[in-house]
Protein backbone atom coordinates (compact mmCIF):
# COMPACT_ATOMS: atom_id res chain seq x y z
CA UNK A 1 0.00 0.00 0.00
CA UNK A 2 2.99 2.30 0.90
CA UNK A 3 3.72 1.81 -2.64
CA UNK A 4 0.60 2.83 -4.77
CA UNK A 5 0.20 5.89 -2.01
CA UNK A 6 4.17 6.78 -3.54
CA UNK A 7 2.95 6.41 -7.03
CA UNK A 8 -0.41 8.76 -6.38
CA UNK A 9 1.35 11.41 -4.58
CA UNK A 10 4.81 11.70 -6.79
CA UNK A 11 3.30 10.21 -10.06
CA UNK A 12 -0.29 11.65 -10.43
CA UNK A 13 -0.96 14.25 -7.96
CA UNK A 14 -1.02 17.75 -9.48
CA UNK A 15 1.34 20.11 -7.50
CA UNK A 16 -1.95 22.63 -7.30
CA UNK A 17 -3.37 19.80 -4.74
CA UNK A 18 -0.69 20.57 -2.20
CA UNK A 19 -0.73 24.43 -2.73
CA UNK A 20 -4.31 24.64 -1.86
CA UNK A 21 -4.01 22.47 1.25
CA UNK A 22 -3.04 25.54 3.38
CA UNK A 23 -6.75 27.16 1.87
CA UNK A 24 -7.08 25.34 5.24
CA UNK A 25 -5.94 28.66 7.04
CA UNK A 26 -9.01 31.05 5.60
CA UNK A 27 -10.55 29.37 8.80
CA UNK A 28 -8.62 32.63 10.19
CA UNK A 29 -10.33 35.12 7.79
CA UNK A 30 -12.88 37.33 9.75
CA UNK A 31 -15.99 37.84 7.53
CA UNK A 32 -15.77 34.88 5.58
CA UNK A 33 -17.35 32.11 4.65
CA UNK A 34 -15.11 29.43 6.96
CA UNK A 35 -16.16 25.96 4.84
CA UNK A 36 -15.17 27.59 1.49
CA UNK A 37 -11.53 26.40 2.69
CA UNK A 38 -12.67 22.45 2.60
CA UNK A 39 -14.23 23.22 -0.96
CA UNK A 40 -10.95 24.99 -2.50
CA UNK A 41 -9.03 21.65 -0.53
CA UNK A 42 -11.35 19.48 -2.01
CA UNK A 43 -11.50 21.62 -5.71
CA UNK A 44 -7.09 21.17 -5.31
CA UNK A 45 -7.44 17.68 -4.84
CA UNK A 46 -9.72 17.41 -8.18
CA UNK A 47 -6.45 19.06 -10.13
CA UNK A 48 -5.32 15.56 -9.26
CA UNK A 49 -7.88 13.62 -10.65
CA UNK A 50 -7.79 15.96 -13.74
CA UNK A 51 -4.14 14.92 -14.02
CA UNK A 52 -4.42 11.48 -13.68
CA UNK A 53 -6.88 11.39 -16.36
CA UNK A 54 -4.57 13.19 -18.41
CA UNK A 55 -1.68 11.34 -17.96
CA UNK A 56 -3.61 7.76 -18.44
CA UNK A 57 -2.85 7.09 -14.81
CA UNK A 58 -5.87 4.40 -13.83
CA UNK A 59 -4.73 1.91 -16.79
CA UNK A 60 -0.78 2.49 -15.86
CA UNK A 61 -1.67 1.64 -12.14
CA UNK A 62 -4.31 -1.32 -13.27
CA UNK A 63 -1.09 -3.03 -15.00
CA UNK A 64 0.64 -2.60 -11.81
CA UNK A 65 1.03 -6.34 -9.82
CA UNK A 66 -1.61 -5.32 -7.58
CA UNK A 67 -5.18 -6.08 -7.04
CA UNK A 68 -7.65 -3.55 -9.04
CA UNK A 69 -9.30 -2.69 -5.55
CA UNK A 70 -5.73 -1.76 -4.28
CA UNK A 71 -5.53 1.09 -7.19
CA UNK A 72 -9.41 2.45 -5.56
CA UNK A 73 -7.77 2.19 -2.13
CA UNK A 74 -4.60 4.01 -3.25
CA UNK A 75 -6.74 6.73 -4.90
CA UNK A 76 -8.85 6.92 -1.40
CA UNK A 77 -5.54 7.19 0.92
CA UNK A 78 -4.33 9.81 -1.12
CA UNK A 79 -7.67 12.08 -0.78
CA UNK A 80 -8.08 11.48 2.88
CA UNK A 81 -4.85 12.66 3.69
CA UNK A 82 -4.79 15.99 1.81
CA UNK A 83 -7.83 16.44 3.41
CA UNK A 84 -6.48 15.51 6.68
CA UNK A 85 -3.69 18.08 5.72
CA UNK A 86 -6.26 21.08 5.26
CA UNK A 87 -8.31 19.98 8.05
CA UNK A 88 -4.85 20.47 10.36
CA UNK A 89 -4.91 23.59 8.82
CA UNK A 90 -8.24 24.52 9.99
CA UNK A 91 -7.60 23.40 13.22
CA UNK A 92 -4.84 25.24 13.84
CA UNK A 93 -6.87 28.42 12.85
CA UNK A 94 -9.86 27.26 15.29
CA UNK A 95 -7.57 26.62 18.41
CA UNK A 96 -5.73 30.25 17.70
CA UNK A 97 -9.42 31.56 16.79
CA UNK A 98 -10.78 30.05 20.32
CA UNK A 99 -7.76 31.36 22.09
CA UNK A 100 -5.76 33.87 21.17
CA UNK A 101 -8.31 35.98 19.39
CA UNK A 102 -11.38 34.92 21.98
CA UNK A 103 -12.72 38.58 22.54
CA UNK A 104 -11.58 39.91 19.22
CA UNK A 105 -13.99 42.26 18.47
CA UNK A 106 -13.90 41.79 14.34
CA UNK A 107 -14.81 38.03 14.75
CA UNK A 108 -17.38 39.07 17.10
CA UNK A 109 -18.70 41.30 15.33
CA UNK A 110 -19.20 38.49 12.62
CA UNK A 111 -22.49 37.53 10.63
CA UNK A 112 -21.30 35.06 9.35
CA UNK A 113 -21.02 31.16 11.47
CA UNK A 114 -17.78 31.75 13.87
CA UNK A 115 -14.84 29.48 13.41
CA UNK A 116 -15.29 26.60 15.92
CA UNK A 117 -15.81 23.03 16.12
CA UNK A 118 -19.41 22.86 14.69
CA UNK A 119 -17.36 24.53 11.74
CA UNK A 120 -14.67 22.05 11.68
CA UNK A 121 -17.40 19.22 11.91
CA UNK A 122 -19.36 21.05 8.35
CA UNK A 123 -15.65 20.85 7.15
CA UNK A 124 -15.39 17.05 7.74
CA UNK A 125 -19.04 16.72 6.45
CA UNK A 126 -17.97 18.57 3.30
CA UNK A 127 -14.83 16.51 2.87
CA UNK A 128 -17.24 13.33 3.40
CA UNK A 129 -19.15 14.50 0.48
CA UNK A 130 -16.17 15.18 -2.02
CA UNK A 131 -15.51 11.32 -1.15
CA UNK A 132 -18.80 10.14 -1.76
CA UNK A 133 -19.98 12.58 -4.38
CA UNK A 134 -16.73 12.81 -6.48
CA UNK A 135 -14.19 10.37 -5.69
CA UNK A 136 -16.89 7.70 -5.31
CA UNK A 137 -18.57 9.08 -8.52
CA UNK A 138 -15.25 9.17 -10.76
CA UNK A 139 -15.17 5.58 -9.55
CA UNK A 140 -18.28 4.58 -11.62
CA UNK A 141 -16.36 5.21 -15.26
CA UNK A 142 -12.64 6.14 -13.90
CA UNK A 143 -12.67 8.92 -16.65
CA UNK A 144 -15.59 10.90 -16.07
CA UNK A 145 -14.93 13.80 -13.34
CA UNK A 146 -16.82 16.88 -14.29
CA UNK A 147 -20.62 15.48 -13.50
CA UNK A 148 -18.96 14.11 -10.23
CA UNK A 149 -17.63 17.40 -9.47
CA UNK A 150 -20.96 19.47 -10.38
CA UNK A 151 -22.75 17.18 -8.24
CA UNK A 152 -20.37 17.66 -5.47
CA UNK A 153 -20.44 21.51 -5.57
CA UNK A 154 -24.01 20.70 -5.37
CA UNK A 155 -23.54 19.15 -1.94
CA UNK A 156 -21.01 21.20 -0.69
CA UNK A 157 -22.51 24.59 -1.09
CA UNK A 158 -26.09 23.31 0.64
CA UNK A 159 -23.84 22.38 3.26
CA UNK A 160 -22.22 25.86 3.47
CA UNK A 161 -25.44 27.12 3.39
CA UNK A 162 -27.12 25.08 5.70
CA UNK A 163 -24.26 25.34 8.48
CA UNK A 164 -24.31 29.15 7.39
CA UNK A 165 -27.95 30.06 8.57
CA UNK A 166 -28.37 27.27 11.43
CA UNK A 167 -27.10 29.75 13.96
CA UNK A 168 -29.23 32.21 13.03
CA UNK A 169 -32.40 30.17 13.96
CA UNK A 170 -33.55 31.32 17.32
CA UNK A 171 -32.63 28.43 20.05
CA UNK A 172 -29.63 27.23 17.96
CA UNK A 173 -26.90 30.72 18.84
CA UNK A 174 -25.21 28.23 20.87
CA UNK A 175 -23.87 26.29 17.00
CA UNK A 176 -21.90 29.61 16.82
CA UNK A 177 -20.17 29.44 20.16
CA UNK A 178 -17.13 31.63 20.85
CA UNK A 179 -13.96 30.65 22.60
CA UNK A 180 -14.39 27.65 24.96
CA UNK A 181 -18.26 28.69 25.56
CA UNK A 182 -20.70 25.19 25.17
CA UNK A 183 -17.51 23.21 24.78
CA UNK A 184 -18.74 19.73 25.54
CA UNK A 185 -21.77 20.39 22.81
CA UNK A 186 -19.01 21.43 20.64
CA UNK A 187 -17.12 18.53 21.22
CA UNK A 188 -19.73 16.30 20.65
CA UNK A 189 -20.64 18.25 17.10
CA UNK A 190 -16.54 18.01 15.99
CA UNK A 191 -16.99 14.15 17.12
CA UNK A 192 -20.34 13.48 15.06
CA UNK A 193 -18.60 15.07 11.67
CA UNK A 194 -16.06 12.99 11.97
CA UNK A 195 -17.83 9.88 12.42
CA UNK A 196 -20.13 10.81 9.50
CA UNK A 197 -17.77 11.54 7.33
CA UNK A 198 -15.62 8.64 8.38
CA UNK A 199 -18.62 6.02 7.36
CA UNK A 200 -19.40 7.91 4.48
CA UNK A 201 -16.24 7.48 2.93
CA UNK A 202 -16.23 3.77 3.88
CA UNK A 203 -19.42 3.52 2.14
CA UNK A 204 -18.18 5.17 -0.65
CA UNK A 205 -14.55 3.77 -0.49
CA UNK A 206 -16.50 -0.03 -1.22
CA UNK A 207 -19.08 1.03 -3.36
CA UNK A 208 -16.31 2.66 -5.84
CA UNK A 209 -14.01 -0.62 -5.59
CA UNK A 210 -17.17 -2.61 -6.56
CA UNK A 211 -17.89 -0.73 -9.60
CA UNK A 212 -14.29 -0.14 -10.59
CA UNK A 213 -14.21 -4.26 -10.66
CA UNK A 214 -17.00 -4.31 -12.93
CA UNK A 215 -16.26 -1.62 -15.59
CA UNK A 216 -14.26 -1.96 -18.28
CA UNK A 217 -11.17 0.49 -18.84
CA UNK B 1 6.11 -24.63 -23.31
CA UNK B 2 2.58 -22.84 -23.73
CA UNK B 3 3.40 -19.59 -22.18
CA UNK B 4 -0.44 -17.77 -22.09
CA UNK B 5 -3.41 -19.06 -23.15
CA UNK B 6 -7.04 -17.84 -24.38
CA UNK B 7 -9.42 -19.81 -23.88
CA UNK B 8 -13.22 -19.17 -25.48
CA UNK B 9 -13.17 -15.36 -24.88
CA UNK B 10 -16.78 -13.67 -25.54
CA UNK B 11 -17.33 -9.72 -25.15
CA UNK B 12 -20.56 -8.19 -26.79
CA UNK B 13 -20.38 -4.72 -27.29
CA UNK B 14 -23.08 -2.54 -29.40
CA UNK B 15 -22.24 -3.83 -32.69
CA UNK B 16 -19.42 -5.91 -32.21
CA UNK B 17 -18.75 -9.11 -30.73
CA UNK B 18 -15.15 -11.03 -29.85
CA UNK B 19 -16.54 -14.17 -30.45
CA UNK B 20 -15.08 -17.11 -28.79
CA UNK B 21 -11.65 -16.40 -29.35
CA UNK B 22 -8.85 -18.89 -28.33
CA UNK B 23 -5.42 -18.89 -29.09
CA UNK B 24 -1.92 -20.01 -27.25
CA UNK B 25 1.32 -18.46 -27.01
CA UNK B 26 4.60 -20.14 -27.33
CA UNK B 27 7.53 -19.03 -24.69
CA UNK B 28 10.25 -18.00 -26.69
CA UNK B 29 8.55 -16.98 -29.52
CA UNK B 30 7.45 -13.48 -31.43
CA UNK B 31 3.68 -14.03 -32.32
CA UNK B 32 2.05 -11.51 -34.54
CA UNK B 33 -1.40 -10.71 -34.25
CA UNK B 34 -2.43 -9.71 -37.21
CA UNK B 35 -6.35 -7.99 -38.44
CA UNK B 36 -7.60 -4.70 -39.48
CA UNK B 37 -8.75 -1.99 -37.92
CA UNK B 38 -11.94 -2.82 -35.56
CA UNK B 39 -11.00 -6.93 -35.91
CA UNK B 40 -11.06 -6.89 -31.90
CA UNK B 41 -7.07 -7.20 -31.38
CA UNK B 42 -7.66 -4.40 -28.87
CA UNK B 43 -10.38 -6.10 -27.10
CA UNK B 44 -8.38 -9.26 -27.02
CA UNK B 45 -5.31 -8.00 -25.30
CA UNK B 46 -7.62 -5.87 -22.83
CA UNK B 47 -9.44 -9.24 -21.58
CA UNK B 48 -5.92 -10.59 -21.37
CA UNK B 49 -4.63 -7.99 -19.13
CA UNK B 50 -8.52 -8.04 -17.29
CA UNK B 51 -8.75 -4.29 -18.18
CA UNK B 52 -12.37 -4.91 -19.59
CA UNK B 53 -14.66 -8.06 -17.88
CA UNK B 54 -15.54 -10.46 -20.88
CA UNK B 55 -18.86 -12.44 -21.10
CA UNK B 56 -17.16 -15.41 -21.30
CA UNK B 57 -14.00 -16.88 -21.36
CA UNK B 58 -10.80 -17.27 -19.12
CA UNK B 59 -7.03 -16.34 -19.55
CA UNK B 60 -4.13 -18.30 -18.19
CA UNK B 61 -0.30 -17.80 -17.76
CA UNK B 62 1.83 -20.60 -17.58
CA UNK B 63 -0.88 -22.93 -16.79
CA UNK B 64 -2.52 -20.75 -13.68
CA UNK B 65 -5.66 -18.56 -14.31
CA UNK B 66 -5.64 -14.90 -14.59
CA UNK B 67 -8.22 -13.86 -12.25
CA UNK B 68 -7.02 -15.70 -9.33
CA UNK B 69 -3.30 -14.79 -9.39
CA UNK B 70 -3.59 -11.17 -11.18
CA UNK B 71 -0.93 -9.17 -9.12
CA UNK B 72 1.36 -11.97 -9.40
CA UNK B 73 0.78 -13.04 -13.05
CA UNK B 74 0.97 -8.90 -14.01
CA UNK B 75 4.86 -9.11 -12.53
CA UNK B 76 5.47 -11.58 -15.31
CA UNK B 77 3.91 -9.35 -17.98
CA UNK B 78 5.10 -6.30 -19.39
CA UNK B 79 2.28 -4.26 -21.82
CA UNK B 80 3.10 -1.47 -24.21
CA UNK B 81 0.85 0.41 -26.55
CA UNK B 82 2.18 2.63 -29.68
CA UNK B 83 -1.51 5.09 -28.76
CA UNK B 84 -0.86 5.74 -24.52
CA UNK B 85 1.79 7.10 -23.01
CA UNK B 86 1.92 7.58 -19.11
CA UNK B 87 2.39 10.48 -17.07
CA UNK B 88 3.54 12.70 -20.49
CA UNK B 89 4.87 15.57 -18.04
CA UNK B 90 7.22 13.52 -15.46
CA UNK B 91 10.43 12.44 -15.81
CA UNK B 92 11.26 8.81 -17.08
CA UNK B 93 13.89 8.86 -14.17
CA UNK B 94 10.88 9.77 -11.43
CA UNK B 95 8.39 6.69 -13.10
CA UNK B 96 11.04 4.12 -13.02
CA UNK B 97 11.38 5.46 -9.57
CA UNK B 98 8.29 4.64 -8.72
CA UNK B 99 7.84 1.57 -10.82
CA UNK B 100 10.66 -0.50 -9.64
CA UNK B 101 9.27 -0.61 -5.88
CA UNK B 102 6.23 -2.85 -7.19
CA UNK B 103 8.72 -5.38 -8.69
CA UNK B 104 10.63 -7.68 -6.13
CA UNK B 105 12.17 -9.05 -9.18
CA UNK B 106 13.75 -5.81 -10.39
CA UNK B 107 17.21 -5.86 -11.79
CA UNK B 108 19.51 -2.68 -11.51
CA UNK B 109 22.11 -4.36 -13.91
CA UNK B 110 19.22 -5.30 -16.35
CA UNK B 111 18.02 -1.87 -16.10
CA UNK B 112 21.34 0.21 -16.73
CA UNK B 113 21.52 -2.28 -19.73
CA UNK B 114 18.54 -1.79 -21.86
CA UNK B 115 18.75 2.03 -20.80
CA UNK B 116 21.95 1.77 -22.34
CA UNK B 117 20.94 -0.62 -25.41
CA UNK B 118 17.38 1.70 -26.25
CA UNK B 119 19.51 4.71 -25.83
CA UNK B 120 16.72 6.33 -22.84
CA UNK B 121 17.74 9.52 -21.35
CA UNK B 122 16.22 9.55 -17.94
CA UNK B 123 15.94 13.19 -17.75
CA UNK B 124 13.29 13.54 -20.55
CA UNK B 125 9.62 13.01 -19.89
CA UNK B 126 6.94 10.93 -22.38
CA UNK B 127 6.45 14.50 -23.78
CA UNK B 128 9.64 14.69 -25.22
CA UNK B 129 9.98 11.14 -26.81
CA UNK B 130 9.26 9.92 -30.05
CA UNK B 131 6.72 7.29 -30.31
CA UNK B 132 9.52 4.76 -30.85
CA UNK B 133 11.25 6.00 -28.08
CA UNK B 134 8.27 5.34 -25.73
CA UNK B 135 7.41 1.99 -26.48
CA UNK B 136 11.53 1.47 -26.27
CA UNK B 137 10.97 3.32 -22.62
CA UNK B 138 8.15 0.56 -22.00
CA UNK B 139 9.91 -2.71 -23.09
CA UNK B 140 13.33 -1.29 -21.08
CA UNK B 141 10.73 -1.15 -17.95
CA UNK B 142 9.24 -4.35 -18.73
CA UNK B 143 12.59 -5.96 -19.22
CA UNK B 144 14.41 -4.77 -16.00
CA UNK B 145 11.73 -6.78 -13.78
CA UNK B 146 12.26 -9.82 -16.11
CA UNK B 147 9.05 -10.13 -17.70
CA UNK B 148 8.57 -13.39 -19.21
CA UNK B 149 5.99 -12.25 -21.85
CA UNK B 150 5.68 -8.99 -23.19
CA UNK B 151 2.40 -7.90 -24.82
CA UNK B 152 2.08 -5.06 -27.16
CA UNK B 153 -0.77 -2.82 -28.70
CA UNK B 154 0.25 -1.74 -32.13
CA UNK B 155 3.73 -1.01 -31.21
CA UNK B 156 4.98 0.14 -34.23
CA UNK B 157 1.69 2.18 -35.43
CA UNK B 158 2.84 5.89 -35.59
CA UNK B 159 6.65 4.76 -35.85
CA UNK B 160 8.67 5.76 -39.52
CA UNK B 161 9.85 2.82 -41.29
CA UNK B 162 13.25 3.50 -39.64
CA UNK B 163 12.17 3.07 -36.03
CA UNK B 164 9.98 0.09 -36.64
CA UNK B 165 12.67 -1.29 -38.55
CA UNK B 166 14.63 -1.09 -35.14
CA UNK B 167 11.92 -1.65 -33.32
CA UNK B 168 11.65 -5.35 -34.75
CA UNK B 169 15.05 -5.75 -34.54
CA UNK B 170 15.08 -5.05 -30.79
CA UNK B 171 12.44 -7.67 -30.61
CA UNK B 172 14.88 -10.34 -31.91
CA UNK B 173 16.93 -9.52 -29.28
CA UNK B 174 14.80 -9.93 -26.58
CA UNK B 175 13.80 -13.50 -28.36
CA UNK B 176 17.35 -14.40 -27.89
CA UNK B 177 17.11 -13.41 -24.11
CA UNK B 178 13.98 -16.07 -23.94
CA UNK B 179 11.19 -13.35 -23.74
CA UNK B 180 8.43 -14.46 -25.57
CA UNK B 181 6.63 -11.17 -27.25
CA UNK B 182 2.78 -11.12 -28.87
CA UNK B 183 1.77 -7.76 -30.55
CA UNK B 184 -0.73 -6.89 -32.34
CA UNK B 185 -0.45 -5.06 -35.56
CA UNK B 186 -2.01 -4.24 -39.10
CA UNK B 187 1.20 -3.65 -40.62
CA UNK B 188 1.47 -7.16 -42.28
CA UNK B 189 5.27 -6.88 -43.11
CA UNK B 190 5.92 -6.24 -38.97
CA UNK B 191 4.76 -9.87 -39.22
CA UNK B 192 6.44 -10.88 -42.57
CA UNK B 193 10.09 -9.58 -40.98
CA UNK B 194 10.28 -10.83 -37.47
CA UNK B 195 7.18 -12.86 -36.45
CA UNK B 196 7.72 -17.00 -35.99
CA UNK B 197 3.99 -17.57 -35.23
CA UNK B 198 0.80 -15.88 -36.29
CA UNK B 199 -2.71 -14.99 -35.16
CA UNK B 200 -4.95 -13.67 -37.20
CA UNK B 201 -8.32 -12.46 -36.26
CA UNK B 202 -11.11 -10.74 -38.36
CA UNK B 203 -14.37 -9.52 -37.35
CA UNK B 204 -13.89 -10.56 -33.72
CA UNK B 205 -13.48 -14.09 -34.76
CA UNK B 206 -9.65 -15.98 -34.86
CA UNK B 207 -9.12 -17.41 -38.62
CA UNK B 208 -5.87 -18.40 -37.92
CA UNK B 209 -3.51 -19.21 -35.32
CA UNK B 210 -0.21 -21.12 -36.37
CA UNK B 211 3.24 -20.95 -37.25
CA UNK B 212 4.02 -18.17 -40.14
CA UNK B 213 5.26 -20.97 -42.25
CA UNK B 214 2.81 -23.25 -42.00
CA UNK B 215 0.10 -20.12 -42.32
CA UNK B 216 1.82 -19.19 -45.56
CA UNK B 217 1.85 -22.96 -46.81
CA UNK B 218 -1.76 -22.88 -45.63
CA UNK B 219 -3.08 -19.88 -47.16
CA UNK B 220 -1.17 -18.69 -49.83
CA UNK B 221 -1.04 -18.72 -53.88
CA UNK B 222 2.17 -20.12 -55.46
CA UNK B 223 4.30 -16.51 -55.71
CA UNK B 224 2.04 -14.39 -53.37
CA UNK B 225 3.50 -12.30 -50.89
CA UNK B 226 2.22 -12.31 -47.60
CA UNK B 227 0.32 -8.96 -47.41
CA UNK B 228 -1.09 -10.33 -50.82
CA UNK B 229 -2.04 -13.37 -48.94
CA UNK B 230 -3.73 -11.34 -45.98
CA UNK B 231 -5.77 -8.77 -48.55
CA UNK B 232 -7.17 -11.90 -50.46
CA UNK B 233 -8.27 -13.36 -46.65
CA UNK B 234 -9.69 -10.23 -45.34
CA UNK B 235 -11.58 -10.15 -48.87
CA UNK B 236 -13.10 -13.39 -48.18
CA UNK B 237 -11.30 -15.78 -50.39
CA UNK B 238 -9.71 -18.46 -48.06
CA UNK B 239 -8.83 -20.64 -50.49
CA UNK B 240 -5.07 -21.38 -51.41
Amino acid sequence: MRDILRKEMKLSASMITYLFIPFGLLFLVPGYPVLCSAFFVCLGIFQSFQNACEANDIVFSVLLPIAKKDVVKGKYIFVCLIEASGFLFMILSVFIRMTVFRESAVYRANALMNANLFALANACIIFGLFNLLFVGGFFRTAYKFARPFVSFIAGAFAVIVIAETLHHVPGLEMLNAFGFEHFAFQVSLLAGGIIISALITFCSYRKACDHFERIDL
Amino acid sequence: MTIAEVRNLVKRYPGFTLNNVSFQLESGRITGFIGRNGAGKTTTIKAMLNMIHTDSGSVYYSGRPLEENEADIKKQIGYSSGTISWYPRRKIRDIVEIVRAFYDTWDEEAYAKYRELFAIDESKTPNELSEGMKVKVNLMLALSHHAKLLILDEPTSGLDPFSRNELLEIFEEVKNEGVSIFFSTHIISDIEKCADDIIYISKGSILAAMEKEVFIQTYSKEGESLEDTMLRLEGGDHHA
